[in-house]
């Protein structure tokens, strides 16, 4: 029998859907994909077929739940915040998607969260590539140009570790994590700052 | 004369100083550590600029202590206070701590240079604020929502800087104007760290002989501005003490707003009304200035007799002059209540207070600082029972009192100098509290030039003790 496509995406919803409450009823060390699996219905192997591995299944999850982000960010009533001030909202909005992951993000940190990396899968690309697209929109609104690959990956290892702290943060709250993510980002928009990047070339502003 | 900025500027410490032999490795290493917290911005801002001047104040008043000490003594204190004002000049916690001293040295200003005290002052009152960004998420992660839903309304810029936060104007939903008081994320964390750091620092005094009175006293401050991090614990505190006030006394503390506030937001109700130097610059009448007077003093009073309570940040920052009179007291963050044993030793002052007796004295001080007959004590004793009596005399002699008196208040600050200098610290642990308080009530009636008499108002007060007082006549 056939599969179709639409069979697939319903399938890969349904272990996405399944493997979300496993984590959140059990704790992502404790729930197998042989579990999910299970409870989705499919044969164990078949589940590989969607996801080569548990910590895929995860990536989708995290990916999935910012995937919105940037455009809810546009649509958002502009405010008369500084570049470091909307970075901070961006970032922070993000934040609040991320809440039911916060405990599992360190798993990610070897693959799809390694800063160095450039091409993972399941959606994390997007996710890198959509975040790192709405900073250096911000930038160039605010007058800063067009960053440079150089300043976009020490904003993306400045954004993965905070993530990495946030994951751990024991502080009430996680209030440490806001006190870092404002002095990550003021030292970061310091730097681009004393860089002074040239106008950039591209009039029409494309990002 | 008092020294000029640049004068000040040029007594402190170079930017790497080198580092006494008296301090262990550990201690240099800490205070270069970059603590992630805090607006690093703005914090180096307040690090570099007002905290210098803080710091080379201070220094600069220090050098003073030992002008006639053996150059070997001037040596040793130089190279401790340098090492102190740069382990200060790296701490994170400076928007608590810094201000938190210069609120106390504003208070001094014939001491200290008018362009410090107006420093200072910026300090009380301009802080630069948290971006709304993440004030938002404070709010949110506090209150579970953004402010904008939280409140009616909500504004975007702070009205006031508070010590560990700032302090920005609302409206609840039904209707009441409002103060909501911001903690700094993570500035709670960062001063027990420092603190930390700060005891490291007093580790080569560990050998002295009042070692164990100092750590104690160091404890008492570290656990009290603990505490004042925890605004739960503040509004408990303010809804203990607004009842201790009525309507027609003039006297207002802001009701707190419990639904709205946790340990790192505060809501209070919002008092109109204008800081100290604002209200002078009115040219205010001397019935007018003494009017204020008797209301501070009767709070202070009130709190204490009735509500065991000491409210120890006397700064001018924490009393609002409103329009139709009445005196708004905000901030009670650091207040030292009285256990028993510490009440036991109120009522021996009150003795003294009272009948201005020096055997009253002496036997007040003997108990507060365990100080013996040894003639090796004498001089402490002497010089303990000489600030006890400029503390008391106000009260004992009875009739108008010009707290105004240059000369008096000199007095007080000299005696206090010389403690100091001297090294007698052996006293109870929340003395330096106590000390701060007394020295920041006068300091505040002295700014306000006022003539008034305390003892009636004592008297009405003190009866809420509940103390038999009929031997003391």
């Amino acid at each position: 029998m056939r599969v179709t496509a639409e069979a697939k995406a319903e399938t890969r919803q349904r272990i996405l859907e399944t493997a979300r409450q496993l984590f959140a009823a059990s704790g992502y060390e404790a729930s197998t994909t042989r579990e999910i699996a299970d409870a989705v219905g499919i044969a164990h192997g078949t589940l590989f077929n969607y996801f080569p591995n548990k910590e895929a299944v995860l990536a989708t999850l995290v990916a999935d739940a910012t995937a919105g982000l940037h455009i809810d960010f546009d649509r958002r009533s502009p405010e008369e915040g500084s570049f470091e001030e909307e970075l901070f909202a961006f970032v922070a909005a993000g934040l609040r998607k991320l809440k039911p992951w916060r405990k599992q993000l360190s798993v990610l940190l070897e693959t799809v969260l390694n800063p160095l990396t450039t091409a993972a899968a399941d959606g994390s690309e997007s996710m890198r590539l959509w975040h790192l697209e709405t900073v250096a929109r911000l930038a160039k609104h605010h007058g800063l140009g067009d960053l440079p690959p150089v300043s976009l990956q020490l904003y993306w290892t400045l954004y993965i570790g905070l993530l990495l702290f946030w994951s751990q943060d024991g502080s009430p709250r996680q209030e440490d994590t806001l006190a870092l993510l404002d002095s990550s980002l003021a030292m970061f928009t310091g730097w681009l700052q004393s860089e002074k990047p040239s106008p950039s070339p591209n009039k029409k502003g494309r990002v | 004369m008092p020294p000029t900025i640049e004068e000040l500027m040029r007594a402190l410490p170079d930017e790497e100083p080198r580092e006494p032999a008296t301090l262990g490795e550990p201690l240099p290493v800490a205070s270069r550590r970059q603590v992630p917290v805090g607006r690093w911005r703005r914090l180096r801002l307040l690090s570099t600029l007002q905290a210098k001047i803080g710091a080379a104040y201070l220094f600069y008043w220090v050098r003073g202590w030992f002008k006639k000490a053996e150059h070997r003594e001037r040596l040793l204190a130089e190279t401790h206070w340098q090492t102190a004002a740069s382990l200060f000049d790296s701490m994170s916690y400076l928007r608590g701590a810094v201000m938190k001293v210069g609120q106390t040295l504003a208070n001094f200003p014939d001491i200290v240079p008018q362009a410090f005290v107006e420093t200072l002052e910026r300090l009380h009152y301009e802080a630069p604020p948290m971006h709304w960004a993440l004030l938002r998420e404070m709010v949110h992660n506090e209150l579970g929502d953004d402010p904008e839903n939280v409140f009616a309304s909500f504004d975007k810029q702070a009205f006031a800087a508070a010590s560990l936060g700032q302090v920005h104007g609302a409206r609840l939903k039904t209707g009441e104007e409002v103060a909501v008081k911001i903690q700094y994320p993570g500035i709670a964390r960062t001063i027990r760290e420092d603190f930390r750091n700060f005891f490291l620092f007093l580790l080569p005094g560990r050998l002295s002989k009042d070692w164990e009175y100092t750590k104690n006293q160091f404890d008492d401050l570290r656990r009290r501005l603990d505490q004042e991090t925890d605004y739960v614990v503040e509004a408990a505190t303010l809804a203990k003490v607004r009842p201790l006030f009525r309507d027609d006394e003039g006297i207002v503390i802001p009701r707190v707003y419990p639904q709205y506030s946790t340990t790192r937001i505060l809501t209070m109700e919002r008092l109109g009304g204008v800081h100290l130097d604002a209200y002078l610059a009115r040219n205010p009448s001397q019935e007018e200035r003494n009017e204020f007077a008797r209301k501070m003093i009767r709070a202070w009073y009130r709190m204490f007799y009735a509500g065991r309570l000491l409210y120890s940040d006397l700064h001018p920052g924490n009393f609002l002059f409103m329009e139709d009179g009445r005196l708004g007291v905000i901030d009670f963050g650091f207040m030292l209540p009285f256990d028993d044993e510490l009440w036991e030793l109120m009522r021996l002052m009150d003795r003294a207070f009272t009948t201005g007796r020096r055997e009253d004295r002496i036997a007040a001080v003997k108990a507060w600082s365990w100080i013996s007959d040894d003639p090796a004590e004498a001089d402490f004793l002497r010089l303990t029972e000489e600030f006890a009596d400029w503390e008391m005399r106000a009260r004992y002699c009875g009739g108008p009192f010009d707290f105004g008196d240059e000369a008096d208040f000199r007095q007080g600050i000299d005696l206090f100098s010389e403690m100091l200098r001297k090294r007698y610290n052996k006293s109870r642990a929340c003395t330096p509290v106590i000390a701060r308080q007394h020295m920041g009530w006068r300091a505040l009636l002295y700014r306000l030039k006022a003539r008034v008499e305390i003892r009636p108002l004592a008297e009405e007060e003190v009866k809420a003790a509940g103390w038999d007082r009929s031997d003391y006549a």
